[in-house]
């Protein structure tokens, strides 16, 4: 069968090639991929393989517990569903927060944002350009030098690489490859020199050992992390810097605590990971594939309010607008409580909608789970061979905008603030751009993916530094107010409210929606950055931003799926937060 | 990358002590001290224990708080004090080529590999709620665990079900326990457990070959023997019955108990107020919020986390100890009242049955 | 039979008699029970929902503490006070055992404890005549006070071996309530119910004693002070 789609040419004649499972990513999913003579891509499934029913379970709940079961929608975006669960709670009720617990939320946001992106660029997605094997033949010296020709980054002597790669032969020789092993080391898609290779290796260890530090500002704040504590009506630590008993509260240690960690991520990302990505990037900036929906249809709410309370665009320091049709001196209003704007679709999700419901706004959303696949299935239910992308093949729902499938994360809010002429999201690019000697077209595609996501990265460490001097003027002006309690009682809610949170989470727009009846929970949506992505088609066949990334992708060898795994990893896929 | 020994060594710790704690190792696996240069030799040559780390329903926090180990890094535990050579959060290969490793595992080191999981699977659906391979999880974990060595039960989902697992549980998520009934089982809980104490038990397990203490429901008793209320550092204000009435009031402010806002931490078995989160540097109560009791079973289904007294579902509407008892009180109450006055309308004075002899004796009487 | 009324002035002139029920023992644990188990009421409620916080320094105060040390002491007491009492089964009177032996396996038992709820239902004319507990009375202290306080001092053992510690007497015999019932939060919450059920006996018993001693022809509050039951007709 061969139809088109937004563009895409879908054909399923050539040889099916099944990846399954898709590792290097948060949860469970499958791709299968049809490949012509030339081993091209012409055709892509992608298939959410788990679902867990967080919906269903938030039914009848307390609205102000719900943060903490929606915080648990994903240990990797750690924090992003509360946020979202607690504003939609707040948007329900009419509750409005401190200054202090705006500001710190946006830290711990933006903590998340950079922790995640630098995570997933070192621990899920390096190993998709970086060959670790040919690392072993560099030449200490050279990579001393390389290194050292990007960035001041202090780790760069030839003694540590030598160091380095001697541990690593040793690791090689012992036999026991632990993750690296069947990897597919050699394959001709990797581009990179052996002294890019191991000094990529170095700080793939230098940053597993740095994150842990980035997100100590949620456990000053939050408690711990993964899934830091959160309130409705503000932040649940209280401050106290002059009083008896601060040392119970956040106090001028926790402050500057907080204070150097910002620091240290700053440099971290400014010194080894934005060097890292334009050097990898300059080897591989002929290979454009990938960019999916990125060219057409993207799709921001808008995060990081600057002011407490006002999350109107104008107030927001991530964009908020969509684009479609590629027409990007147009951004249209987003509006999530526009029943015409936002709608789900399960035509070929594992869901049932009551009878001849097509699309719902997710205020009317329902979710009710239902497995069967379709009749062109090859193999049995539970021993599933090749997928019928004919009927229900996915645990994620097809959400669309005004009809049409989005894509959404770190490149959709910077393709946004870019159309928007924003200088802080334009000017980054431009510069990558130049660094690369690539058009702005090379911004469609895997590489400009990831990174939209690097600069993010740096951006958002930044603004964390931007909050943080907020928040010690905020109380250095005397306001240590950090919770509203006013409509903490649910006895002084309405009998029926309704609401919707958003954020922008690390990989892209995050909407919660929620309606209370009695002080309970009636109905709780969510509509996942990776549900956005993941998207499985529509009744019209319209594929998803995952599905569109791998349309045209040449596979170098036809059973190492190197390139798909690029180019999905690219999105930086979340299936548990998809499916939830 | 490099033994035991070497990593030891790169931390500092000399030859002497190395043979030191070899030879502690000894005594305490109740060796004897001619066992101490074995040990070592062992730690010294020996290859790197294979662990298989599964991932069934779950939010891969577990992973994610395991790589936040600070003593020892997660960089050494996994290159180099064991060998990872299965997880799909981390592995380079996929599809095909990664499944190849679960098998060859498995065969080449039967009875001699670690499964760690994350996550439980679910049952409903034929288990098609999680499916890894095409085929359901549950077969998968079923299959690897069969030649397992012991098997490592991560967070609240591994060992308890989880959120998933929480009320009406629409996939039927199940903890491992009940899918894996002939292996040693050590629980791990908390939502997620601590990065340290992740990895001190990872470290444990490799050091003296055997799974910790349990308690009675499996935990490790050398980080779930006691309460967090226990060893809170908020407990002198407990005891002085000073609290937190409200969230940012002037008790909150002093670092006062939590209880009244509903801390969990007088019923939770975990470490977080002696190890800490995150190196040290807080934990839930430390940061202003109540312990909702994340590693300890069911905890979803309690009430609302802001409620001292528990939720009762067993009587039709939520309602708590007090409601259900108090109403039961005021029942019994208000008949007393009613039979009271009903007995002071019918009569003034009670006669007995004068035909009736008194019964005497206590209990020898009946049956007379 | 006479109605109701009729005879009185004839019942006025009856003998007194009386019999010796509770011996000492019984009488002084009864008071001391009743004494500890209000204390254990009490201060279990302001365990669960502790009084409004005091100001000053935590050194200052140790209200919580307090109250936990009451509750525990009062525990201890019930629960050594039960032992003995249990002791006395043994070797005391015959109304000594009729606390813990209800005849469940008796007909005639079963009878006239119909009798006894038909006469408190205002069905029956006159209740009947027992030196001990009759048996609704029985059957109450049975249900709700022997296995109500069994239950309440094996659940708050429990949950006070959690505060001693693993390996503890009262972990090493009661810990595996924990687990049985979930987790400690679990405990907790039967252990207040129980102490729901407790009030709801207590305030039941209490009722059927004063109004049968204010009401009927034979003593039972001074019963349990003196050990004498005194029958009128
Ligand atoms: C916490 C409070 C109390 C508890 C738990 C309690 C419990 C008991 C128990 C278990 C018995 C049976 C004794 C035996 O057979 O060994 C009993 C008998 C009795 N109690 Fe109490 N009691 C309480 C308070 C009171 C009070 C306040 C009164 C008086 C106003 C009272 C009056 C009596 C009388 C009169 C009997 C003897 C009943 C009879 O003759 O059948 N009790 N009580
Ligand atoms: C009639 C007898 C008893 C009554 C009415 C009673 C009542 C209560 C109540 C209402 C609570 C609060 C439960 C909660 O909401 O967490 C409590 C807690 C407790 N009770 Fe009892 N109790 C009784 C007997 C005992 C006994 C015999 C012990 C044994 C020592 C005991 C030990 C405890 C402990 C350890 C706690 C928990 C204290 C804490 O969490 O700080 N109780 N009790
Ligand atoms: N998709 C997704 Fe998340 C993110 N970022 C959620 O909102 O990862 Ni688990
Ligand atoms: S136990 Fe909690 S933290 Fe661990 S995977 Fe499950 S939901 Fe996440
Ligand atoms: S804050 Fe929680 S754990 Fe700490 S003393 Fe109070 S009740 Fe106990
Ligand atoms: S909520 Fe969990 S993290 Fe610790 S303090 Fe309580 S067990
Ligand atoms: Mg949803």
């Amino acid at each position: 069968m061969s139809y088109e789609t937004q563009g895409f040419k879908l054909d399923d004649s050539g040889k099916r090639v099944v990846v399954d499972p898709v590792t290097r990513i948060e949860g469970h999913m499958r791709v299968e991929v049809n490949l012509d003579s030339q081993n091209v891509i012409r055709n892509a499934v992608s298939t959410g393989t788990m679902w867990r029913g967080l919906e269903v379970i938030l039914k009848g709940r307390d609205p102000r517990d719900a943060w903490a079961f929606t915080e648990r929608i994903c240990g990797v975006c750690t924090g992003t569903h509360a946020l979202t669960s607690v504003r939609a709670v707040e948007n329900a009720l009419g509750i409005q927060i401190p200054e202090n617990a705006n500001t710190i939320r946006n830290i711990m946001q933006l903590t998340l944002q950079a922790h995640d992106h630098l995570v997933h660029f070192y621990h899920l997605h390096a190993l998709d350009w970086v060959d670790v094997v040919s690392a072993l033949k560099a030449d200490p010296k050279a990579t001393a030098e390389l290194a050292q020709g990007i960035s001041s980054w202090g780790m760069s002597s030839t003694g540590y690489f030598r160091d380095l790669q001697n541990r690593l032969q040793k690791f090689v020789e012992s036999g026991q490859l632990g993750p690296f092993m069947n990897g597919y080391w050699g394959n001709p898609a990797y581009k990179l020199p052996a002294e890019a290779n191991l000094m990529a290796v170095a700080h793939y260890l230098q940053a597993l050992d740095f994150q842990k530090e980035i997100v100590k500002i949620h456990t000053i704040f939050g408690g711990k992390n993964p899934h830091p504590n959160w309130l409705v009506g503000g932040v649940p630590c209280p401050i106290n810097v002059h009083d008896t008993g601060a040392v119970g509260a956040i106090n001028m240690e926790r402050l500057n605590l907080v204070s150097s960690i910002i620091d240290q991520t700053i440099e971290f990302i400014d010194k080894v990971y934005i060097p890292d990505l334009l050097a990898i990037a300059s080897f591989y900036k002929d290979w454009l594939y990938g960019g999916g929906l990125s060219s057409q249809c993207v799709l921001s709410y808008g995060d990081i309010p600057d002011k407490a309370n006002d999350y109107s665009a104008a107030n927001l320091m991530l964009p908020r607008g969509a684009i479609t049709g590629g027409d990007l001196s147009r951004i249209q209003e987003v509006d999530l409580a526009d029943p015409e704007q936002i709608q789900e679709f399960v035509d070929h999700s594992w869901y049932t909608y009551p009878d001849g419901v097509k699309g719902l706004h997710p205020y009317d959303g329902v979710t009710n789970a239902k497995f069967e696949l379709g009749p062109k299935l090859k193999g049995t239910k539970t021993n599933i061979q090749e997928i019928d992308e004919g009927g229900k093949y996915s645990w994620i729902k097809a959400p669309r905008w005004r009809g049409h499938a989005m894509e959404v994360g770190p490149l959709a809010r910077y393709i946004i603030g870019y159309a928007q002429n924003k200088a802080e999201f334009k000017e980054p690019v431009e510069k990558v751009l130049k660094t690369l000697d690539v058009p702005v077209t090379a911004l469609f595609s895997t590489l400009g993916r990831t990174a939209a996501r690097g600069l993010e990265a740096s951006w958002a460490a930044h603004k964390m530094r931007y909050f943080m001097d907020k928040l010690m003027a905020n109380i250095k002006a005397g306001d240590s107010s950090t919770a509203n309690v006013e409509k903490w009682d649910p006895k002084s809610w309405p009998a029926t409210a309704r609401g919707v949170g958003f954020t922008e989470a690390p990989r892209g727009a995050l909407g919660h929606w929620l309606t209370i009846k009695d002080g309970r929970i009636d109905n709780y949506q969510a509509i996942v950055p990776t549900t956005w992505n993941g998207s499985p088609r529509d009744a019209q066949g319209q594929i998803g931003a995952f599905e569109a990334s791998l349309m045209n992708t040449p596979l170098a060898v036809a059973n190492q799926p190197l390139e798909i795994l690029r180019t999905l990893h690219s999105f930086d896929p979340c299936l548990a937060c998809s499916t939830h | 990358m490099e033994t035991f020994y070497e990593v030891l060594r790169r931390q500092g710790i000399t030859r002497r002590s190395f043979m030191k704690f070899c030879s502690l190792t000894a005594t305490s696996l109740g060796l004897g001290s001619a066992f101490t240069g074995k040990i070592a030799h062992a730690l010294e040559t020996k290859p790197r224990t294979p662990v298989l780390w599964m991932h069934g329903l779950e939010c891969t926090c577990c992973s994610e708080s395991f790589i936040r180990s600070a003593h020892p890094l997660a960089q050494d535990v996994v290159l180099s004090m064991l060998s990872l050579d299965y997880d799909d959060t981390l592995m380079a290969s996929a599809g095909a080529d990664a499944q190849a490793i679960l098998e060859e595992i498995q065969q080449k080191y039967k009875g001699n590999y670690i499964l760690a999981v994350e996550g439980n699977p679910p049952l409903n659906e034929d288990g098609m709620f999680c499916i890894t391979a095409g085929k359901p999880f549950v077969e998968e974990l079923k299959r690897v665990a069969s030649d397992a060595k012991m098997v490592i039960a991560w967070g609240a989902c591994a060992s308890y079900g989880c959120v998933q697992a929480a009320k009406p549980n629409p996939t039927q998520a199940t903890p491992i326990h009940k899918v894996i009934t002939d292996k040693p089982i050590v629980r791990v809980p908390g939502c997620p457990p601590i990065a340290e104490v992740m990895t001190a038990v990872v470290t444990y397990m490799l050091t003296f070959d055997r799974l910790p203490e349990l308690d009675r429901t499996g935990r490790p008793k050398m980080f779930y023997g006691q309460r967090i209320h226990d060893k809170c550092y908020r407990r002198p204000h407990f005891d002085a019955g000073q609290f937190v009435e409200q969230w940012d009031d002037e008790g909150a402010r002093k670092g006062y108990c939590l209880y009244k806002v509903g801390c969990k931490g007088p019923t939770t078995y975990n470490a977080c107020s002696t190890v800490r989160w995150n190196e040290g540097v807080s934990f839930p109560i430390g940061s202003g919020h109540g312990c909702i009791g994340c590693s300890e079973d069911g905890f979803w289904d309690k009430g609302s986390f802001y409620d001292r007294l528990t939720s009762i579902h067993q009587f039709g509407i939520e309602s708590n100890a007090d409601q259900v008892g108090g109403t039961v009180a005021a029942v019994a109450g208000t008949a007393v009242a009613v039979h009271a006055g009903l007995t002071a309308l019918k009569r003034s004075r009670v006669d007995h049955d004068k035909e009736f002899p008194v019964r005497e004796g206590g209990n020898g009487q009946w049956g007379k | 039979m006479l109605q109701y009324g009729e005879r009185q002035d004839a019942a006025r002139s009856a003998t007194v008699k009386s019999i010796y029920v509770y011996e000492a023992p019984v009488r002084l644990w009864h008071w001391v029970n009743a004494l500890a188990i209000t204390v254990l009421a009490v201060t279990g409620y302001f365990i669960g929902s502790p009084l409004p916080t005091m100001s000053g320094e935590a050194s200052d105060h140790f209200v919580m503490g307090y109250i936990r040390f009451a509750h525990f002491a009062a525990g201890y007491v019930v629960a050594i006070g039960l032992l003995v009492r249990i002791y006395w089964a043994f070797v005391g009177n015959a109304y000594a055992r009729e606390l813990f032996l209800p005849p469940f396996f008796t007909g005639q038992w079963w009878r006239e404890l119909l009798h006894e709820i038909r006469w408190y239902a205002f069905l029956a004319p006159y209740p009947l005549k027992y030196a001990g507990h009759n048996p609704l009375a029985q059957l109450m202290m049975f249900m709700f006070f022997v296995v109500g306080v069994v239950f309440m001092i094996v659940t708050g053992f429990a949950l006070y071996g959690e505060g001693l510690g693993q390996g503890s007497w009262a972990d090493t015999m009661f810990g595996w309530v924990i687990p049985l019932f979930g987790q400690s939060q679990d405990v907790h919450t039967w252990h207040h119910l129980g102490m729901w059920a407790m009030a709801t006996f207590v305030i039941l018993h209490v009722y059927a004693a004063i109004r049968e001693d204010v009401a009927s022809r034979q003593s039972l509050v001074s019963t349990m002070v003196s050990g004498f039951r005194m029958f009128k007709d």
